[in-house]
């Protein structure tokens, strides 16, 4: 590491480690910011990026090392008085008050000092001209996208002359040309010589703008250097630390006859949609976010009410009412948002495993717990899910074991239909790999697979075939293995004329 | 590494302490009121304690599950106006045992009325229900008001045999009432429900997370009827201990029963926010209140005073609750 003074650096932790109730969330981490630089931090969920920078904002209290910021050194601090100091810090969910106006926001607590709402508003205009945003400071922050939300939080770090600012992945559910110009304006920051601590695990942010990477695994800064010493693989095998040798297996192989077929389904949003899925087939769906992609598998498992809806499996038509329904015809579904629809945080690891599997635990409406137990651990065990024990709460586990615990709910009543939208969501490259092979297993066990997925390569990569969706009707029909991106893309955005 | 381990030894004793906190107060409530004053030990209060413990505790019991189904319900006061009332003069009637039964399944059926009314408009949230079932609860007072016109009904205006009612009001084996048996017999009954049923995991999945478990096949609609039907059947029970015991039924005779069931429920450390509790906790928690009561009581403490610190212990129940997440 090369030696730098002190006064180089905007902020420098020594040593700092914290505890939660069976965890070591970490372990001595240290880390150096040099001022105006953009420092990157990558590693899998549950490496304690996170946790470190909840420690810097003052959401967390560290255990024991020391923080210095700005030459000034850091204890018992809270939120407000980090911001006041000129740290700033931007959630991957983002803390904006939704029925309030840009302005509002921006100055939320301080209109006194910014003399009332006028004085407010003409700030926050000049705060938004500064990273040429064009948003209207009078809009309500409901009426933005996710996008614009987080350039009214970027211009609200600045309304409080931060020097460092810490971005928690931000590009998480971002369009490309959104995260083009996201880009644009962390180097224009920097320029400025504000600081920032960009967390993601996006490696090709990472290598496009950071100046110095860390690593962290398991509670541990790995390596910190300039990015420029770093190759992807190298970073890839630090992180997870083992070699990975590719971000995908192969295809499942034996795709055969029709197992489901689904006929019109209609919905407020969806027009007439009908497909078929085939045995041992991971079936893509790929389109736009809100192009109907989850209101469709929403709308077989029967989580949505549907008209003129038809599910045929082998043949036969099966009535799909409620989800119950669809879990007795063989589906399982991984539903969009893992922790308010797919988990109950507060209860432990068994319970949210055995949830769907309660008629093959239970006599008679009686619970057998010697069943139950059986249950947990032996998906704890195939599935490999890091915890503790099963008796700890789900929502201590990180993003991938917590996905797995979903999976492993669903395997033990071995579903023919799988539902998975967006299984990788928020999961580290290892936890993903895993998923991936998983799914292999599932469809070569003779499953099927419908795929949602924002990552594009994903659904390329994993899918036998892929479906477009555009505003709630498919519009197109691709094997992923032979055909150009752009002609798929171009399918997903509606387009007539599709590109040779 | 000492450092960890002391960390350690900390950690569960805080933990101890919020699992037991409720056991330690009520510890030391007793031994601290006994020594100030010896009249606490004495036979006639603890059978005064015994008896206060009944109608309350019923209630309670209900309301665990409909809290613990990540609901509530404010309807309880008026379900035992309307029980109470209703129960009372069927006696003359029907005779005591149908009117025993009638009684039960009117709680039950206002109970299923509350859920049939939330669940068709679809107003799933506890806010939601906490407004619908207060509007509910002036309903089933008003009606045992029309039915009763106002008047209070005694037992000695009945002619007909009224032994059954007598005996659950007044009774006793040995030197234990028969209450106290009724109501043993219904926690083992509901303990088992809450613990060894699929209807039981079902309630707690729906208080934890209403979409994941609809999602993995729960049928949440049928647990809001079951926890609401029990929890009138409850309050139904609660009617009927305490009319038999004070001998009469007045139409707002229910009042206040609301508040110090949810008290007891979230003083015995069931969450608000659905899924985790137990009605042995709620024993706990009535137990506490009871004791607080009868303690200030016997202590002299205003009685104003004495709703001010029921206040004052719900709030932090609730704190409590909300520092542990």
């Amino acid at each position: 590491m090369s030696a730098s003074s002190d006064s180089e650096l905007i902020i420098s932790i020594r040593d700092v480690s914290k505890t939660f109730p069976g965890v070591r969330a970490l372990d001595k981490v240290s880390i150096d910011v040099r001022k105006g630089s953009v420092h990157g931090i990558v590693g899998e969920n549950g490496a304690g990026k996170s946790t470190l920078m909840k420690i810097l904002s003052g959401v967390y209290q560290k255990d024991s090392g020391t923080i210095v910021f700005d030459g000034e050194q850091i204890e018992g601090t809270t939120p407000q008085q980090s911001m006041k100091r000129g740290l700033a810090i931007i959630y991957q969910e983002l803390n904006l008050v939704s029925t309030m106006s840009v302005g509002e926001n921006i100055f939320l607590g301080r209109f006194k000092e910014m003399k009332g709402m006028r004085g407010s508003h003409a700030k926050a205009r000049e705060l938004l001209d500064s990273i040429d945003c064009k948003v209207d400071t009078h809009k309500l922050v409901s009426q933005l996208s996710v996008s614009l939300k987080q350039m009214v939080e970027i211009a609200k770090a600045l309304s409080f002359k931060s020097k460092l600012i810490i971005m928690d992945e931000p590009s998480s559910s971002l369009t490309a040309e959104e995260m083009a110009e996201l880009t644009k304006i962390i180097r224009q920051l920097r320029e400025q010589g504000i600081s920032i601590i960009y967390i993601s695990h996006k490696l090709d942010e990472i290598f496009e703008f950071c100046d110095t990477v860390t690593v962290m695994r398991d509670g541990h800064a790995i390596d910190t250097r300039p990015t420029l010493e770093f190759t992807r693989n190298d970073m890839i095998t630090k992180m997870v630390g083992r070699a990975i040798e590719n971000e995908y297996p192969p295809r499942p192989a034996k795709v055969g006859g029709t197992l489901m077929e689904v006929r019109s389904i209609t919905t407020r949003k969806l027009k007439d949609v009908s497909f078929t899925l085939r045995e041992g087939e991971i079936l893509g769906f790929v389109g736009l976010v809100g192009a109907g992609r989850t209101e469709i598998v929403r709308a077989v498992f029967g989580a949505d009410k549907a008209r003129g809806h038809s599910v045929f499996i082998g043949g036969k038509r099966v009535p799909i009412r409620n989800p119950r329904d669809a879990k007795r015809a063989g589906f399982g579904l991984i539903p969009e948002d893992r922790k308010l629809q797919g988990l109950i945080l507060p209860f432990s690891v068994e319970t949210n495993i055995s949830m769907a599997s309660m008629d093959n635990f239970s006599r008679f409406g009686f619970i057998r717990r010697s069943l139950e137990k059986g249950i947990g651990e032996r998906q704890v065990k195939a599935l490999s899910v890091k915890t503790p024990s099963v008796r700890v709460p789900v929502g201590n586990l990180s993003g991938g074991n917590q996905q797995k615990c979903i999976v492993g709910r669903w395997l033990e009543i071995a579903p023919k239909i799988f539902i998975m939208d967006e299984p990788t969501k928020g999961i580290d490259v290892g936890a993903k790999y895993e998923i991936y092979l998983l799914m292999k297993r599932i469809a070569e066990d003779g499953g099927a697979i419908i795929l949602i997925s924002s990552e594009l390569p994903e659904v390329l990569n994993m899918s036998n075939r892929v479906l477009t969706i555009f505003e709630g009707r498919i519009t197109g029909e691709f094997d992923p293995a032979v055909t150009a991106v752009d002609r798929i893309m171009a399918s997903a955005l509606g387009m007539k004329e599709v590109p040779a | 590494m000492s450092g960890i381990a002391k960390e350690g030894t900390l950690r569960s004793v805080a933990d101890f302490m919020r699992s037991y906190l409720l056991v330690v107060l009520i510890a030391a409530l007793v031994i601290g009121t006994a020594i100030f004053e010896p009249r606490f030990l004495s036979g006639m209060n603890l059978i005064n304690l015994m008896r206060q413990f009944g109608p309350l505790i019923m209630v309670a019991l209900g309301m665990t599950f409909v809290i613990m189904g990540g609901f509530i319900d404010l309807s309880v006061a008026g379900i035992i106006n309307l029980v109470a009332v209703v129960t009372i003069s069927l006696i003359q009637i029907v005779g005591q045992v149908p009117a025993l039964i009638l009684g039960l399944a009117i709680g039950a059926a206002c109970g299923a009325l509350n859920s049939a009314v939330i669940l068709s408009s679809g107003a799933l949230t506890q806010a939601e229900a906490l407004f619908m079932t207060f509007g509910m609860s002036t309903v089933y007072s008003a009606l045992a008001l029309l039915y009763s016109h106002g008047s209070t009904m005694h037992f000695w205006d009945i002619n007909k045999s009224k032994s059954l009612f007598q005996a659950i009001g007044a009774g006793k084996v040995g030197p234990v009432s028969i209450s106290f048996l009724i109501f043993l017999a219904l926690l083992a009954l509901l303990w088992l429900f809450q613990t060894k049923t699929t209807e039981g995991r079902a309630i707690r999945l729906t208080g934890g997370n209403k979409i994941a478990a609809e999602l993995v096949g729960i049928r949440i609609r049928r647990s809001i009827v079951v926890i609401y039907t029990l929890c009138g059947l409850m309050a139904g029970v609660g009617a009927i201990v305490l009319f038999s015991r004070i001998t009469t039924a007045a139409p707002v005779i229910g009042a206040g029963f609301e508040t110090n069931a949810i008290l007891a429920v979230v003083v015995g450390g069931t969450t608000l926010k659905g899924g985790n509790g137990s009605v042995l906790r709620t024993v706990m928690g009535v137990l506490l209140i009871i004791l607080m009561s009868n303690c200030l009581n016997l202590l002299g403490v205003s009685p104003y005073l004495q709703v001010v610190a029921k206040g004052a212990i719900l709030v932090f129940a609730i704190w409590l609750d909300n520092r542990k997440q």
